[in-house]
């Protein structure tokens, strides 16, 4: 085994990953399977020989909602927000915010319809960088 | 994922001595009581159980405690045996401790209890549970219910809350079932029948309509304000021992003929079907065990913080067709009169959100209806056999215990 680094290491690489515009997805270097969230050991093989890689940022929308009022603690300002759970075409799947359509509305959403992973706006909300999508583009 | 190689479930066969059966429970009225302390509903709710069993309470040589989640301290004095103390066990109890594994953790008491008792480690177990969600200090319940079931590193920088959650499997189930937003409102509707018989249920007196419903404010599309759960103070206990120690005790005990779980994720990010979560996989387990079928029940108690939860839990359990939950329930089949009558207490929905307790409330409602000693125009006929179904945190979990009546007096 590799020397263990600090425990925050496997949030701190993902989020610098968000604020370099990746999305990083951890994969075995031992099996080969990617994994979502980040681990310290690969969930199928149990290796620690996992390295972060650039996801191509296109999936389904498993499912979303539109948070309009009772946030949890400090989100007030962000109302309303849309939440989704995103499968990405690598086979893993994650939590994480809808971007509005040009219409200010989330109306254009539905369960299955293609998304595609974006910056998000870059405006700093103290928390922590979060993953972000959009309706993909029609070809 | 490969499916789990399943290894054919061991069982305490019915009127062995050392099978597990629930003796008594005890309950305290859901809503919002400011007045009444902590200690004294855990203190009273206990006695209630004890008596309704027929125990002394020097007899009790094990207490679980299923957590609050609304005060640090009062946490901390379920955790170190303050019960045994406010019951006078000191010296005698053998041991007190917590089972927490939020919504179901009265799945996993049961479970703790019965293993205790049918391998002698414990001879009578009292659960006790309180929560005061209708009135404690709203700042530290808040604070203590997102530690519970959102990731830290993953998923709470994107403002996820249960609300959110709840919507996330609203939406998907209605996606992939065609179920309309009447329909689940119906779902409301059908509960709140139910809390109109219940004397212990926060809303026993208030009619709501799927029109009420429809038109109160939009939380979390498609969540209104009346499809989310409303916090409540409540408390419950139940009572279980071996059989041979039942016996001259109460005329009707209950068993637990079968159980069976399914972990299916952590995060909510996670879930790989949220129009399924762990259901099936858990009923095929119990069913396995116990040897009978949903067929065999004549009512059923599950898990209902949110409409969408209790009709994917009552598909994987077998208890309608797939996909058909929303519509079944909404019909009335399962209200007052019906078929098959579900959450006979009024649910979270309607009873009241006790936070850990919700679950327990409905488990104990089984119990009590298959005891028979549910208020008249509320008790099922003939309610011999129960389903009852729980989850936890982001319904991580689906928790099934199968149960049967037992007739003690036979023996007598």
């Amino acid at each position: 085994m590799t020397s263990v680094t600090h425990e925050a290491s496997l949030k701190e690489q993902f989020q610098s990953g968000l604020e370099r515009g990746e999305l990083l997805i951890q994969t075995c270097n031992n099996c080969g399977r990617p994994n979502m969230y980040p681990r310290h050991f690969c969930p199928f093989c149990q290796s620690d020989d996992l390295t972060f890689t650039p996801s191509g940022g296109h999936g389904v929308l498993h499912s979303y909602t539109v948070v309009r009022a009772v946030p949890p603690r400090g989100f007030e300002p962000d109302l309303p927000y849309a939440l989704a759970v995103v499968k990405l075409d690598e086979g893993v799947q994650l939590a994480a915010r809808l971007e509005p359509t040009s219409d200010g509305s989330w109306d254009g959403y539905a369960c299955d319809a293609k998304i595609t992973f974006s910056p998000g706006p870059s405006k700093h909300t103290g928390r922590g960088p979060v993953a972000w999508f959009r309706l993909a583009d029609r070809s | 994922m490969t499916e789990p190689t399943e290894v054919p479930p061991l069982r305490v066969d019915a009127g062995a001595p050392n099978d597990p059966l629930f003796i008594g429970i005890g309950e305290l009225p859901s809503g919002k009581f400011p007045g009444r302390s902590f200690m004294r509903m855990l203190t009273e709710v206990a006695i209630r159980a004890l008596r309704d069993a027929n125990v002394k309470t020097t007899e009790v040589d094990t207490i679980l405690l299923i957590p609050c989640l609304h005060s640090f301290d009062d946490q901390a004095d379920l955790v170190f045996s303050r019960m045994v103390e406010e019951l006078g066990l000191q010296g005698q109890a053998k041991t007190s401790f917590m089972v927490h594994s939020g919504g179901s953790t009265s799945d996993n008491a049961v479970r703790t209890a019965s293993g205790l008792i049918a391998s002698g480690h414990a001879r009578t177990v009292l659960v006790l549970q309180a929560e005061r969600w209708g009135s404690a200090d709203l700042e530290e319940m808040v604070t203590m219910l997102t530690l519970n079931g959102i990731p830290q590193e993953w998923e709470r920088a994107s403002g996820m809350s249960f609300n959110a959650i709840g919507a996330l499997i609203h939406e998907r189930y209605m996606h992939d079932t065609g179920s309309t937003p009447e329909d689940m409102a119906g779902i409301c509707v059908s509960l709140r029948k139910w809390a109109q018989l219940n004397p212990n249920a926060m809303f026993k007196d208030r009619e709501l309509t799927v029109e009420k419903v429809l038109a109160s404010k939009m939380i979390c599309d498609p969540l209104h304000a009346m499809e989310c759960p409303p916090l409540a103070d409540g408390a419950a206990a139940f009572v279980m021992t071996s059989r041979e120690n039942a016996d001259g005790r109460v005329d009707k005990a209950v068993r637990v003929a079968g159980s069976g779980g399914c972990v299916s994720h952590y995060s909510i990010g996670q879930e790989r079907n949220l129009s399924q979560l762990g259901w099936k996989t858990a009923a095929a387990r119990a069913y396995a065990q116990s040897g009978w079928g949903p067929e065999d029940a004549q009512f059923g108690e599950i898990y209902d913080s949110y409409a969408a939860i209790t009709a994917i839990g009552a598909e994987g359990l077998g208890l309608c067709p797939e996909g058909d939950a929303a519509r079944w329930i909404a019909s009335g089949a399962t209200s007052p009169g019906g078929d098959f009558p579900l959450n006979t207490n009024g649910g979270l929905l309607s009873a009241g959100h006790t936070g850990v307790g919700g679950g327990t409330a409905l488990l104990i409602e089984g119990v009590r209806q298959l005891m028979g000693k549910a208020e008249s125009d509320r008790q099922i006929a003939d309610a011999r056999r129960a389903v009852i179904g729980g989850s936890g945190g982001s319904y991580m979990d689906a928790q099934v215990l199968l149960l049967e009546q037992v007739d003690l007096g036979e023996t007598r």
